[in-house]
């Protein structure tokens, strides 16, 4: 009890909260220790501090006050009294986001399969692109062919026989139709070395006028050469002779060895 | 634990507030009326004399009902009569906005804001009127020596210790304790003895 006699003269202060700090601090580390009879006067004390507040003057709040508070007591006992929505939890129901997620769902799927439809379709028109270059490629291989045909078959054709020079006996043989074109062609015709290629020259008969270089050509693997040239001099009359010199790949300006076959157009 | 204060067996007698606290407890808008009607007057007299500013003291006396009402189910009615309780809450609130503006802010720092605890009547309090109350503490107070008196306000309405008391006063720390204990303890024989 000696412990306890020590803070009872410090309860009343205490409870009116005006202890230094550490007085009030070894009375609350002796509450601690469980003092049944002193926590009882404590609870004793604070209710005597608490009659202070009748020595106050009492005084009349506005009606302002009273009025702000009553509006803030009415809008929540109201909003309270709604259906208790659980926060977090949205008022949409469950069927509309499932519906907003199957649209997201196929609005994304419309977009990967418009996407996709659409390198489909460039790719597809890629491919016509090439197969309409092809298909022109052959149709003017088709004409050259029907020309070559007509050139061969037409008597109007000039024939002309280019004779073979030095070590090249063979005799090819060209037609010139005055408005088709030149066919040469032959067989056994030796090959020319790698990366060279048989060049066809049309001689002018204007004395000192250049050779003018035409098509290029190497034979199949059997020998045969078939040669048509579309654009050559304009007029047979003007052309002396057609000539034919091994040339490098890619065809010379002028003629860089001797002349393998010649004819006279004439 | 409200339901406590109407079935416990006493001499106490079923208080007009406990009924009206209880049907605060169903968001009960007159009956937090009929609470502020009967009780602001006291409260804001309190708050006031602390503060000493109208505007103030109406903010901290609307934070007090406002808690009041929010927190209603927090005052245990089977261990305390309900105006201490309020009173207590309100002085808090006030010395705490008191300590704002203060340099004295130090003392309650690490003392977290709560609803106080609640108020135990002694063996021997009787139910009176407020109105009653009031005169019989003003009367204790009043025959108190002036430097009692002084002391006991300085502490209750302006948070003061015991050595910022002695400051205040300029007088020795063990004069102001005695000032204060034997003040208090006056107070607590007169009401002993008029109750």
């Amino acid at each position: 009890m000696k412990n306890c006699d020590q803070f009872r003269d410090l309860i009343e202060a205490y409870a009116l909260g005006a202890l230094d700090p550490e007085d009030r601090a070894a009375v609350e580390a002796h509450l601690a220790t469980g003092c049944a009879d002193c926590a009882k006067a404590v609870e004793e004390a604070r209710w005597l501090v608490c009659q202070l507040a009748y020595t106050a003057p009492e005084a009349a709040p506005s009606d302002m006050l009273k009025g702000r508070l009553m509006q803030t007591v009415r809008a929540e006992a109201q909003s309270q009294a709604k259906p208790h929505v659980i926060p977090g939890k949205s008022v949409v129901p469950f069927w509309l986001w499932a519906g907003v997620a199957a649209l997201l769902v196929f609005s994304i799927y419309s977009a990967w399969n418009t996407r996709r439809l659409i390198g489909e379709i460039r790719e597809a028109n890629e491919r016509a692109a090439a197969l309409n270059i092809e298909r022109q490629k052959i149709e003017e291989q088709l004409a050259d062919a029907k020309r070559q045909a007509t050139i061969m078959m037409d008597p109007a054709s000039h024939k002309i026989a280019l004779w073979g020079e030095h070590a090249h006996p063979e005799t090819l043989e060209a037609k010139w139709h005055s408005q088709l074109g030149v066919c040469i062609m032959g067989e056994k015709v030796p090959m020319p070395s790698a990366n060279h290629v048989l060049q066809v020259w049309f001689i002018p008969k204007k004395e000192g006028a250049p050779p003018m270089p035409s098509a290029m050509v190497r034979p199949d693997a059997n020998g045969k050469l078939m040669l048509y040239v579309s654009a050559p001099p304009e007029s047979m009359d003007n052309t002396k002779a057609i000539a034919i010199t091994e040339e490098p790949a890619g065809g010379s300006g002028w003629p860089t060895t001797p002349i393998l076959w010649s004819g006279n157009v004439t | 634990m409200f339901l406590a204060a109407f079935t416990s067996s006493g001499p106490r007698e079923v208080s007009p507030d406990a009924t009206l606290l209880l049907r605060l407890l169903h968001k009960d808008v007159s009956a937090f009326e009929q609470l502020y009607d009967r009780h602001s007057r006291l409260v804001y007299g309190l708050v006031l004399r602390i503060l000493q500013q109208a505007s103030t003291s109406e903010e901290v006396v609307q934070d007090v009902f406002l808690q009041l009402w929010r927190n209603a189910d927090q005052y245990d009615a089977a261990r305390g009569p309900f105006v201490p309780w309020l009173c207590t809450m309100a002085r808090n609130r006030a010395l705490d906005h008191l300590r704002l503006k203060s340099e004295r802010q130090r003392r309650r720092e690490d003392q977290p804001e709560e609803l106080p605890s609640v108020i135990v009547a002694p063996d021997y309090e009787k139910a009176l009127d407020e109105k009653r109350r009031a005169e019989r503490v003003r009367a204790l107070m009043a025959s108190l020596t002036p430097q009692q008196k002084k002391a006991i306000e300085l502490a209750y309405f302006e948070g003061l210790s015991h050595s910022e008391i002695a400051a205040a006063l300029k007088e020795p720390l063990g004069t102001v304790k005695s000032w204060i204990r034997n003040g208090l303890l006056r107070l607590k024989e007169g009401l002993q003895a008029t109750t």
